[in-house]
């Protein structure tokens, strides 16, 4: 038995590299994505996004701060939008550290509406938020759709993580999938929000929750009603003789 | 290409009777060996196997010979083919080598934009292009640092082993302002070894189809590496032994095989060259192997990400017939 359950001899060396974990846990670190030379570039190469916007040119001169070449931005192959990555990246690991909830009273919903807004608040508070629809440009370019929403898919699961979510049923990825979308949105929406203080994408937000509750305890109640009537209709038709 | 004609007939004439049997034989006998582990390429594995326990010998294209022996048996190719080395590759790969450097070097945008040229550094950028015999890559850079990026400073030097190349190299450059500027030198130096060059003096590193045919690659990667400054990049457009596509892979096999020698005893005259190319081809080292190697030498790696994702540390070209490698020098 043993010797069935072994893993082939050639696939062991990608278990041992997998560093990364696809679940979240409290006892291991996950290492950086980013080596340490790529850091230093990508963050000081951030710093000049609100001038230079995402481009190969915020690159360059982040390059130049940290005593790299020109020539040396060959290292991402994805040029400005390495830039975009590293920020999404970044902002996500970084989120745990920028709230915390204090009382164990508050409901899962307004801790995901939390997150949301303090997610969006760090768009702001970098000073990438003028320069976002440039990194939004970047993002839908078709080479770099699957990593965009990769990035995307991970940021839902991280504030669901964060709020406490404790589902294991089909939930698990509806509630991931229609946050994902309500964060997508709200995000395009921030980029052309004059508003002081963003006050409008909060609303903005805050309509998009409330439409899914709507539309989720409707889902709900919808499913109740097909379950109801699909047992009343199997009952009847075991009272007509019919062998079910 | 009108002059080819009577001279290629007169070739193919003449070698008709005596060697036509014998050459379709040998292209059958090295394509078996390309495709299976038939008796040739077992023999090939063995003489391989020996040839690590001794050290004294390497391959060449396929039949193994001394290390001090290898460099001389790629310098008599490449002096035999120099002449006609531009037009045969543009045969050989029906004009896609071009497309390849153009990429190549497009994707390293040499030259450095005057917004970022500091007043009071020397400007430019420093780049010396290895085996570069006949400067089409050193032409591109140029071209590209001049036209792309406004730099008329970046300067290339063109090293070389064999002096025939280089002296295509100094034809190709003679009419061009770049020569005038002096912002062209030519080298003749063994890339294992270019002492003449000073460490951390060099911007960008390039080899193009060169690697393949140097005795020590290892030993030549370290020597890029010392010569690099901090931050420099090398960068290496090279053959791949094999396609990732098998049904592909077959039909290239197919044309390197059986098209190149001939199309090379036909226009160069010179069979045992190109059949020597296709071998040191399919001697070279995976883009997977080749990529822990320039790793081992010390360079950074693009696009090999910490979190084991996303291992693709080099740009395959053409369903992966060549492809591009890069390292970056840590700072």
């Amino acid at each position: 038995m043993r010797n069935i359950l072994r893993v082939p001899p050639t696939i062991r060396p990608l278990l041992l590299h997998a560093s990364r974990a696809p679940y979240h846990s409290y006892e291991h670190v996950q290492p950086s994505p980013y080596r340490e030379a790529e850091r230093e570039i990508l963050s000081a190469g951030l710093t000049h996004v609100p001038t230079h916007g995402f481009t190969h040119e915020a690159l360059t001169t982040g390059a130049k701060d940290v005593g790299y070449l020109e020539v040396s931005t060959n290292l991402f192959p994805k040029g400005p939008f390495e830039l975009v990555n590293y920020y999404l990246v970044t902002q996500r690991l970084g989120l745990k550290d920028r709230i915390q909830f204090p009382s164990e009273k508050m409901g899962v919903g307004a801790r995901v509406r939390s997150l949301v807004l303090e997610r969006l608040r760090a768009n702001v508070d970098s000073g990438v938020q003028p320069r976002w629809q440039e990194a939004l440009a970047l993002m839908s370019l078709a080479e770099n759709i699957p990593a965009s929403l990769r990035e995307l898919r991970d940021l839902s699961d991280e504030i669901w993580f964060l709020a406490g979510d404790t589902a294991v049923d089909s939930s698990w990825y509806t509630k991931r999938a229609s946050l994902a979308g309500i964060y997508a949105a709200t995000e395009v929406y921030q980029t052309t929000d004059q508003s002081a203080d963003f006050r409008d994408t909060e609303e903005f937000l805050d309509r998009r929750l409330e439409g899914l509750r709507t539309v989720g305890s409707a889902m709900g109640n919808t499913m109740e009603w097909v379950g109801f009537q699909g047992g009343a209709l199997v009952n009847l038709l075991r009272s007509k003789g019919v062998r079910i | 290409m009108s002059t080819f004609a009577p001279q290629a007939a007169k070739r193919l004439r003449l070698s008709l009777p005596a060697t036509t049997r014998q050459w379709t034989c040998r292209a059958c006998a090295q394509q078996r060996a390309a495709f299976s582990s038939t008796s040739r390429s077992s023999e090939q594995q063995t003489t391989d196997r020996k040839s690590t326990r001794d050290e004294g010998t390497t391959h060449f294209g396929f039949s193994t010979v001394a290390e001090s022996a290898k460099a001389s048996r790629v310098g008599a190719v490449f002096s035999s083919v120099a002449s006609s080395y531009d037009t045969m590759n543009d045969l050989m790969s029906l004009g896609i080598h071009r497309l390849w450097k153009d990429h190549f070097v497009r994707s390293l945008n040499p030259g450095i934009r005057p917004a970022f040229a500091p007043s009071g550094e020397p400007r430019g950028q420093k780049i010396l292009d290895v085996a570069g015999g006949t400067g089409d890559i050193a032409l591109r850079h140029l071209d590209h640092a001049t036209n792309i990026n406004r730099d008329s400073h970046t300067s290339v030097i063109i090293s070389d082993i064999n002096p025939d190349m280089l002296a295509e190299g100094q034809k190709r450059f003679k009419q061009s302002p770049y020569n005038r500027d002096g912002r062209v030198s030519f080298l003749e130096a063994n890339a294992e070894d270019i002492h003449t060059i000073e460490s951390n003096s060099i911007d960008l590193y390039t080899v193009a189809f060169g690697i393949r045919n140097f005795t020590h690659k290892d030993k030549a990667l370290r020597e890029a590496f010392r010569v690099l400054k901090p931050g420099g990049v090398f960068a290496c457009l090279e053959f791949t032994p094999n396609l990732s596509n098998p049904v592909l892979n077959a039909i290239y096999k197919r044309w390197s095989f059986a098209a190149i020698p001939l199309i090379g005893q036909i226009v160069a005259a010179d069979r045992d060259s190109y059949q020597y190319l296709v071998e040191s081809i399919e001697r070279f080292p995976t883009q997977r192997e080749f990529m822990g190697m320039i790793k081992e030498a010390g360079f950074l790696i693009p696009g090999e990400r910490g979190d084991g994702q996303e291992h693709v540390g080099w740009e395959d070209l053409s369903a992966g017939i060549a492809a591009i490698h890069k390292g970056v020098k840590p700072a």
